[in-house]
Formats: structure tokens, sequence, C-alpha cells
């Protein structure tokens, strides 16, 4: 079995606002494997970035509160970690890519010396090497004369480019873990293929695992090993990219497949879609949080929240439909057989 | 053959930045749409596809060309006619969060076109409209007594599209209408705006730039490059045979939700990124990014023509082989 860089159990993170307790990651499990990307599917606001986040203990704590569970990188147990020794850890071990390359960059710094900030952190490399550092690092993200574009600003680089520059900065001190959340939305689609592309190749050469959060199901299909989808603060399916795409098990995850318009649907068929908005996370529902969306729910739904149910070798769902009691359902013809 | 509602010959839209800059936006564009059909104008950030919608509903003043909406030319239109054709001509924006005043109600926001255009003769009539309309676009009625910080992203973009229809448009431009929602409400506005546009005969041009919904939503295409168009045809046939280089790269960059082809598939044909419409050079302004580029291509700019089929394309390889 490959080596497990980060195993998380059970995590439960909330917020504190005056509406109430907002319940953001209702107990989320997984782990990431060496050399693999795992990919974190699901709509805004059910605590993919969150999640993420406050495993790199981004999370500003207050508002926010880590309630439960455990977080292992590497088999030691970061999750009571203190600032400081986070701070040996970011940048060095593990980091991150934000979603928008124009406010993630410090405006008034050269990118030479932002990407400097975290080498001269993490490696204490003398003045001369560390800059013969960013070339390299700057060179393999396809920047096109490092030694000129290492002098200049930010806003004198394109979306694209900017987005080069951060991952430069992530991958700056070989970290074995990358986190990218939706790294690139904010860009145009043949900007999007070549920093894909680019991901791809780094993740090759230098045999880094990486974390993608993404709403994009393209893109999940292009860049995942595996995939966990997350509803309402939890995931309910998670497998393969294999497993989710061709054989997926939960209503939602089905749901979702369904309501892209693919490239042989014609006008005339009406989209397949998901009534009704996500669950509020201020007072979760009881059971399970899809309920109310599902055209599947039965009584138990509403009243007790799905187990994990394994389906296969590595591909799990939390629905209720996957009990041995249950009726058996086919999701592609909407039928109960 | 229909009725041709909105017919669109040579536009120019130039913003003049400095005394010697001058931003091509759109340059020099011709379409037509028929009355109740849908036309996908589609491109990357920066192409100009915004500022056509806009120029055609003249929130910007045009550099040249003609827009003709039912035969008439809107931008010889006095004060009163423009007036009367925005009850005609409508949007629909992209960012469901900013395009609606915080500070007004639900029943206030779609109100205000009928209070613009006067198309209620009583209170009581006023707020039948406002319910109707929120009933047509899926919300509640009692809905129009809040805030629009009270909903959803996908309950605001019904609210922004109730807006648009209150004065009984029949053309409306979808500016990225559904862009900045999640997949699961996206199908649901989708689904809505093609349910409206059955029943209410609209004719749309839709801006976007993800190509699948614009496939899925779509009779015509264009695809739009640096301010030019360099390629038309029905949907179909242009996501079945695409012969422009561009759009063919823009295509294969579309990553599609199928493991196993995504992988093996190149997405990368396109190098590069779009270079800055300010000042743009001679001839194809497709030329720095083009893998099939001759010197032709940097003498003569290509003209949209047609390839049989109705399919038109701006490129001199394409026309090349086809001659």
């Amino acid at each position: 079995m490959s080596e497990r860089i980060l195993n998380i159990e059970n995590l439960k993170v909330s917020f504190d606002t005056y509406a109430g307790e907002v319940e953001a990651v209702r107990g989320v499990s997984f782990h990431v494997n060496k050399g693999e990307t795992l990919a974190i599917v699901g709509e805004s606001g059910c605590g993919k970035s969150i999640t993420v986040q406050s495993i790199m203990k981004l999370v500003p704590m207050p508002p926010g509160r880590l309630k439960e569970g455990t977080i292992e990188y590497l088999s030691t147990d970061i999750t009571a970690y203190s600032d400081k020794k986070m701070q040996h850890l970011r940048g060095k071990e593990m980091s991150m890519i934000f979603q928008d390359p124009m406010t993630s960059l410090n405006p008034t710094m050269r990118i030479g010396q932002q990407i400097l900030e975290g080498v001269k952190k993490h490696t204490g490399l003398k003045k001369k090497e560390a800059e013969e550092q960013i070339i390299r690092l700057l060179t393999d993200v396809g920047i096109p004369n490092p030694d000129k574009n290492m002098l200049r600003y930010p806003h004198m680089f394109s979306g694209g480019m900017r987005q080069r520059v951060m991952i430069a900065i992530a991958l700056a001190c070989n970290p074995k873990i990358l986190f990218a959340d939706e790294p690139t939305t904010a860009l145009d689609v043949t900007t999007q293929a070549q920093i894909l592309e680019l991901m791809n190749a780094l993740k090759e050469k230098f045999g880094t695992s990486i974390v993608l959060i993404t709403h994009d199901l393209g893109i999940v299909a292009r860049m995942a090993d595996r995939v966990a989808v997350m509803y309402a603060g939890k995931i309910v399916e998670t497998g393969s990219a294999h497993d989710i795409f061709y054989t997926p098990k939960h209503p939602y995850t089905f749901g979702l497949l369904k309501s892209l318009p693919s490239m042989d649907l014609s006008k005339e068929t009406k989209l397949e879609i998901i009534p009704g908005t996500p669950a509020s996370l201020i007072n979760p529902p009881k059971g399970c949080s899809f309920a109310d969306r599902c055209k599947y729910a039965m009584n138990v739904c509403n009243r007790l929240e799905p187990p994990e149910n394994e389906i296969s070798q590595g591909h799990a769902g939390s629905c209720w439909l996957l009990d041995e009691r249950a009726p058996k359902v086919d999701l592609i013809k909407g039928e109960i057989l | 053959m229909s009725e041709i509602l909105v017919d669109v010959k040579h536009l120019k839209k130039y913003f003049h930045i400095s005394k010697n800059q001058i931003l091509k936006a759109v340059d020099d564009i011709s379409f037509t749409i028929e009355k109740g059909k849908t036309l996908g104008l589609v491109g990357e950030s920066g192409c100009g596809k915004t500022t056509v919608g806009r120029t055609i509903l003249r929130l910007y003043k045009p550099d040249g060309g003609k827009v003709i909406f039912k035969n008439q030319d809107i931008y010889a239109l006095g004060k009163k006619g423009y007036r009367e054709l925005t009850k005609q001509m409508q949007m629909i924006f992209q960012d469901p969060y900013a395009s609606l005043n915080p500070r007004k109600t639900v029943g206030a926001i779609v109100g205000e076109g009928l209070d613009i255009h006067k198309l209620y003769q009583s209170k009581e009539e006023r707020a039948k409209r406002i319910k109707e309309l929120l009933a047509l676009v899926g919300l509640n009625h009692e809905h129009s007594n809040r805030f629009p910080h009270e909903f959803s992203g996908g309950q605001r973009q019904r609210i922004g599209i109730a807006r648009a229809l209150s004065v009984n448009p029949e053309f409306i431009v979808c500016d990225e209408a559904i862009s900045a929602l999640d997949v699961s409400i996206q199908a649901q506005i989708i689904n809505l705006l093609m349910k409206l546009q059955r029943e209410l005969n609209l004719t749309y041009l839709f801006i976007a730039h993800d190509l699948s919904v614009v496939r899925y939503i779509s009779d015509d295409v264009a695809v739009m490059y640096l301010g030019k168009i360099v390629e038309k045809s029905s949907s179909g046939e242009l996501f079945k045979k695409p012969l422009h280089p561009y759009t063919k790269g823009l295509m294969a960059a579309v990553p599609l939700p199928d493991p196993i082809n995504e992988k093996k598939r190149i997405h990368s044909i396109l190098s590069g990124e779009v270079p800055s419409p300010i000042n743009p050079p001679n001839g194809c302004r497709f030329y720095k990014r083009c893998q099939y580029r001759r010197d032709i291509c940097l003498e003569k700019t290509p003209q949209l023509a047609d390839t049989g089929n109705q399919h038109l394309v701006a490129c001199h390889m394409v026309h090349a082989e086809q001659w």
C-alpha cells in the first residue's frame, strides 16, 4: 500500500456568529496518499475550503472553532500544533494555491521577493543560491525570462502568469502536499488547460500530493485519482474517479453529474435538476442533510443520519439507500425496483 | 424564413485610452438573430463579448455600424423612442449579488420597470403583476417584501430575470447569466430561461464562456477573438465540426466529466494568452497563437466567409483548403 501523507479523522469546525453556531464542517474523514491527487467537489458553502484551511490552520479562531477530530501529517498528530510549530510546516511541508491570483499576491513586492520569503525562511540558502533557486522555479512554472521577470510586480502579469507565480511560491520548498483551492476558477478555459497541465507535470516531477478543491466536474475528471463529494459539511461519497463518474451511488453525486449539459444533449431534452437549495448549516437537519432535495427520501432519512456504507474497495457512500434493508433503486431510470 | 429581430451591421466600439492608444473592443461585427432564437456568443475574457451586448442595448455609443431592431435603427432613435426601446430590450447580469440594489425590496426592484413605463392603472394591478412575475420565475409572492440579502444566489438570479421580464421585452441579453451560480443551481436557471423562451417567444443573446452550456441553450453560436467574430454557425454544426483553429483550441481546453477519455486527451493546443486589444496588429489577430499561420495571415485580415451550410469562418487557411 502506498504511503499516507495526511489522515483526517472526524474533523468538525464551527463558527460562532450572532445568528448562532454555523457548523461548517461536520465530521469529515479522509486521507491523502503519496503522489496522488484527491479532488474535493461540492457547491459553494459546503465546507470544502474550510476543511482544507483548517488543516493548514488558516481559519481564524475565533470566530472559528475546531470542535473535534484529529489531523495527522506523516503519522504525527498536528491537531494541537501551535502557530509557531505550524510555521515550520506551512510552505515547507504543505502549501496552498488560492483561487484569486489577483488578490493573493502582495502588490507592493517584486515577485522574486515574494518567492524568496519562503525559501529564506525554510532553507537558509545564501542570497546567490536562493536567487538561482528562484530562477529555476520560475522556469519550471513556465515564466519566460525569469531573471528579468523576477524583478517585476504582480500587476505587470496577466491572470494566468500570476497563478504561475503562486504555484512557484507554493512549490518553492518542495512541499509534500499541495492544497489547491479552486486554482483555475478565475481563469479562462485555455489558460486553465495550461495551468492544469503544469500542475500535473510538476506533480510527476516532484511527487507532490495534490488536494484539489473545485466545483467543476470536468476538472475533477481530468486531474483526480480519487474524489470526495461534499454536501452540507460532510463527505457524502468517496471513491476513485472511475467509481464516482461511472457508478455513482449517492443521489446527490448522481444529480450533480446529471445536471451538466453534456455535449450530446439536444435542446429539446430538459436538464435534470436537483430541486431546492443546500441545507442551512445553522441548525442543520437532524437526519440526512440532502433528504429534502432527494427524490428517494424515506422516513428514516429525516430522522437518522446515514452511516458510511462501503460499496466496494475504496468506494463508500453515506446514504440510507445503500443500507441492505432499503429498497433497491435504479438511479439512471429514477425508479424504485 | 422567420423574422429577423436583431440585425447587427458592422458594429464598432473603440475605447480611447490615451492619445495614441485605442482599444478596439468590438471591431466590425455583423450578425443577425431571428425572433424566438438564441445566439450564443463565446470567447475568452477581454475578447469584447460583453461590450457587444452592451452596445447592442445602446448602453455604449458605437463608433460605427448599425443595430436594426424590428426594422428601426436604434442609434437613430430620439429620447422618447429610446425609452420605448428599453421596454423591448432587457438585460440579465452576471453577478446576482452586485446587480440588485440591497436597499430595495424585491417588489420594488421588480416593480421599477413597471413604474418607469407606467404599465399599470392602479396599485392593485401593480401588486398583481409583481406577483405574476415572481410566480413566473418560480418565486413565492410573499418574497416581494424581502430584501436581496435574504436570498441565495440562484434565487437572486431569478429576481434579476423577473426584473428583466417586467416590461414584457422581446429581446434579452444574458451576460454570463449563470456563470456565478453553482452547478445544481445553473441547471435550474437554464431550464427556467428555456421555459420562458418557449412560453413568451423570447429572443436571447446568450453571452458566456462555458461552451457546453452555450451548446445546449443556443441555436446559433458565434466565437469571438479580440473584437472580431472568427467563426459562426448553427450550434450543432459548430460543435461537431469546428473549423477555425481558435475554436478548435477553445473546445479542446474544456474539461469534460469523463475521466477515462479526459486523462488521454490533449487539452492545451493553444499556447500563450489573449494579447492586448490595444492597437491590435494588422492581419489575422490570432496570428501569434496559431499553429497553421502563414505569411498571408500577417498581410491580409481574413474575412468571415461561408464554407457552405451557413458555417462562416474567418481564416485564410480554412478557405485555402476548401477552394
